[in-house]
């Protein structure tokens, strides 16, 4: 009679345990931070839809962070920090530099946070993955784009970001590795800029005054395209400089129909953000990527002709 | 207690548990398929309702803006068009604008709110010139406006001719109010609804961007070639409805492996508050079963053990349980009981046989000792010596009258002793100052029972392997004394004494003469007749004599002991 009452007891401490695993499930979700380059581009906004849009799907808890300005690295530095002292499981980063935020990054994945870099990569052993745009072939497109414009010479300005950020060196090197190969290729300058339409502005007009004869301008990044198509605009060279810039902010779109922008290497924000968040969430999940692997998101290069076809216009133009 | 195997409890427990489990799944698996068909059945008419209500909500809506535009129409060329058409856009602000074109496409005129419209338009995105040929109204994919300064809203576009003036009107319409009416309707857990047109573009899906973007894909291809109605395609049900008053179609999507995992869920939820069910019910059984069947036979098994083990003293206690148990119980106790009356038997009537056989002894004489007593007394009578010889014939006559004794077995110890006096006494004419021999007994014993010829065997052999041989005169001493409720006789002689082997060899061999009665006969007489704590041991080394002590019970009337 003991043992029947025992053997009840367990039979029932076992409905109990049915009765747990059936309302199981309820458990704390991941949370996901995303640490951005910036919160104010168009670029950046579309990229956090995407997160959202993945964030919906996979059920996270997303918190998005961004500095004040593309420069401030350390100020990435201390989100990854936050993120960490907030219990981050995964972390969505782009880096601003380099060298500059992988300490951070690597303290992140010490203490088990799991980073998925998109964007722009940085120098750490820890990333689980990469998501984002091939810079390098993007900058082989753009410089094609350079190559189809039908002047016989080509005096190139270059008005690249910070010479930390991986991704606008990895485009430089793209774009040099093909214009320098050819013959029509005259000059090639870089200036280095702060990251923002106003700086990029007084910067391309400086360039443009101390190089009269340049006649392709590549602005690598949407503030930088942006800034650049203001002053070919407020110089009234659109007749003589071809712009070609970097991602479909509405301004750019607005100049690519009056000209003073030729073409737009327009990438994939919104998958950035998707694909990042989404990728953070298969890490986390016990997925693994290897190490050198690129989820590459698409790259399209847009020109006053081809830019209201159906294609381009889901590309350049987001929905709602 | 060995055990071998499982119990019979434990495996009609199994056996049930088993069965159970068997059917029940086996049910279960008929069930789930047929319950698969009655989901996506289920599934198929949940998906038509919604899309129905969908395709209802739709439709109203597009008649809603038709109508809106048949009185825009009317109210183009009026006085106060202005005003009444910015009233317009405040209250619809799902259209983003109204523009008119001449006959050639022309754009003549565009009206909006809160948007700067270009001075020159590159490409108007919102007129498409294939309207020209059809003359009807059209509503376009959609694409964005191309005709406001840094502003690209996603529109579609629903032109129509305006009647005999050589005009179109279009009005840009926003996706606010279609996405209202799609981007909450859900269908199951995962599934949704949307919007495409007859050649299979995509008008309006609750995840544009994601299939902008190319991280999602619609196969509205293949569903532009399906009639409407329900489609099964690789675990999507895909519902699909036509609009009657445009060229849209709504589909609705939902996931049948959803539905079948959550209807697995439910069933192995049941499942399992039915399998701890049934395993208690399957205990409880067990526990029954227990008491009617599997306890009672081990305790019967238990019983019979026992009875192995200790037939004579085993005493059965009825097992209960089921009547076959019942039945087998009381066979068993019957059995038991006749066993034990057939021991008894068999050993009383083993015990009379040797009684008889004893007696048959005892009423032999050893011839040799007659043959040499006769000898003594005729040599005596040859010598003269007729004093001893008629003692010798005395002693001789008292022997055998007192070993006959009328038959009976148990005798006075007087007559015990006297017999035992006689056989001295010729022994001692023979064995000439060998030995001498005294009798030492408590007077308290004289008139207590004992069988006959018990003392004359030892003193036989007393003499044979005691004094016979010993070159000093030996002596024999008899004793008798009461202790307790016992009388113990002790024959005691100081002659050679016998190996333990020898004493050994004495209590456990019949005579090898198979003549009269020896050691081991009185022995053994003595454990028939009063049980085994009584009889005969022998305390004996070489060189220093032997003690033979004989213990039987105080026994006052010969009745108790003699029945046979």
């Amino acid at each position: 009679m003991k043992k029947f009452k025992r053997v009840l007891g367990l039979l029932l401490c076992g409905l109990l345990c049915l009765n747990g695993c059936a309302d199981g499930g309820s458990k704390e979700r991941p949370s996901v931070w995303l640490i951005a380059k910036s919160t104010q581009t168009e670029f950046w906004k579309a990229s956090f839809a995407g997160a959202n849009a993945a964030k919906a799907e996979y059920n996270l808890d997303l918190t998005i962070r961004g500095p004040e300005t593309e420069e401030d690295f350390m100020a990435q530095n201390h989100y990854i920090e936050e993120a960490v002292q907030q219990g981050a499981d995964a972390i969505v980063f782009s880096a601003i530099s380099y060298a500059g935020n992988a300490k951070a990054v690597d303290y992140a994945a010490s203490k088990g946070v799991k980073v998925v870099v998109i964007d722009s990569d940085v120098d750490a052993q820890a990333v689980s993955v990469r998501v984002g745009t091939d810079n390098i072939e993007a900058g082989r497109m753009a410089a094609q784009a350079v190559l189809d414009l039908e002047a016989p010479k080509l005096r190139i300005g270059i008005i690249n970001y910070s010479v930390v950020s991986r991704n606008g060196e990895e485009r430089e090197t793209g774009l040099r590795e093909v214009l320098e190969k050819d013959p029509r290729v005259e000059q090639i300058v870089t200036v280095n800029v702060l990251t923002s339409p106003e700086a990029a502005r007084a910067q391309t007009e400086i360039l443009l005054q101390k190089h009269p004869d340049l006649n392709v301008l590549l602005a690598l990044n949407e503030p930088l395209a942006v800034g650049a198509a203001q002053a070919v605009d407020a110089r009234n060279l659109e007749n003589q400089v071809h712009l070609i810039g970097f991602d479909a902010h509405v301004q750019c779109v607005d100049y690519l129909q009056t000209g003073e922008v030729s073409a737009l290497v327009v990438q994939n924000p919104y998958a950035m953000g998707y694909l990042g968040v989404e990728a953070a969430y298969k890490v986390l999940q016990g997925k693994t990527y290897s190490p050198d692997a690129l989820i590459n998101t698409s790259t399209t290069i847009v020109t006053k002709n081809n830019m209201f076809t159906t294609e381009s216009q889901k590309v350049l133009f987001s929905f709602g | 207690m060995k055990r071998r195997g499982i119990s019979m409890t434990s495996i009609l427990i199994l056996v049930l548990i088993g069965m159970v489990l068997v059917i029940m799944s086996a049910s279960i698996m008929l069930f789930l398929s047929t319950y698969r068909e009655f989901l996506i059945e289920n599934a198929r008419t949940v998906g038509r309702q919604i899309t129905s209500q969908v395709c209802d909500t739709v439709s109203n809506y597009v008649d809603e803006i038709e109508s809106s535009m048949d009185m825009l129409k009317e109210e183009l060329d009026a006085e106060d068009s202005d005003a009444f058409f910015d009233s317009f856009l405040k209250i619809r602000p799902d259209v983003v604008a109204v523009t008119t074109y001449d006959d050639q496409g022309t754009l003549l005129d565009c009206r909006t709110l809160d948007h700067k419209v270009r001075q020159e338009v590159y490409q108007n995105l919102s007129w498409d010139p294939s309207n020209l040929l059809s003359q009807k109204r059209q509503i376009s994919t959609p694409h964005v406006v191309t005709l406001f300064e840094g502003e690209y809203p996603w529109v579609v576009t629903m032109t129509a001719p305006l009647e005999g003036k050589n005009r179109w009107i279009g009005l840009d319409i926003s996706f606010s109010s279609i996405s209202e009416y799609i981007s909450g309707v859900g269908i199951g857990q995962h599934g949704y609804c949307f919007l495409m047109d007859e050649t299979g573009n995509m008008i309006y899906h609750p995840q544009q961007q994601l299939i902008y973007s190319s991280l999602k894909t619609e196969d509205t291809e293949f569903i532009a070639r399906q009639m409407d109605g329900s489609i099964v395609k690789e675990n999507v049900i895909y519902t699909v409805q036509s609009l009657d008053n445009c060229r849209w179609r709504v589909v609705g999507v939902s996931f049948v492996d959803e539905l079948i995992d959550d209807s697995i869920r439910d069933i192995s939820e049941i499942m399992g508050v039915t399998a701890v069910l049934i395993a208690l019910f399957a205990i409880l059984i067990g526990f029954f079963i227990s008491r009617a069947l599997s306890r009672p036979v081990r305790e019967l098994s238990g019983a019979m053990r026992q009875f192995e083990a200790d037939a004579d003293h085993f005493v059965y206690q009825p097992v209960g349980g089921a009547r076959e148990i019942v039945a087998l119980s009381d066979s068993f106790h019957h059995m038991v009981g006749r066993i034990q009356r057939l021991m008894e038997q068999v050993r009383s009537e083993e015990i009379n046989l040797r009684k008889t056989e004893l007696k048959a002894l005892q009423a032999q004489i050893n011839p040799h000792f007659l043959y040499n007593t006769l000898d003594s007394i005729s040599w005596m009578c040859e010598r003269g010596k007729n004093g001893d010889a008629v003692k010798m014939v005395n002693a001789l006559a008292r022997l055998f009258r007192i070993s006959i004794s009328r038959g009976h077995e148990l005798i006075p110890i007087r007559s015990e002793l006297m017999h035992a006096e006689s056989y001295l006494e010729i022994q001692a004419y023979r064995y000439k100052n060998q030995f001498s021999y005294r009798f030492d007994v408590e007077e308290s014993c004289m008139d207590y029972l004992c069988n006959k010829i018990t003392l004359q065997p030892i003193i036989e052999n007393a003499i044979y392997h005691g004094i016979n041989g010993l070159v000093d005169e030996g002596e024999i001493v008899i004793s008798l004394k009461e202790e307790g409720e016992d009388l113990l006789f002790l024959v005691e002689d100081n002659g050679a004494g016998m190996e333990p082997e020898m004493v050994q060899a004495i209590l456990s061999k019949e005579r090898s003469d198979h003549t009269g009665i020896g050691i081991k006969n009185v022995n053994d007489r003595l454990k028939i007749y009063f049980g085994t704590p009584y009889g005969i041991t022998i305390d004996s080394a070489p060189d220093e004599g032997t003690r033979v002590y004989i213990r039987m019970p105080k026994v006052r009337e010969a009745a108790q002991y003699e029945k046979i």
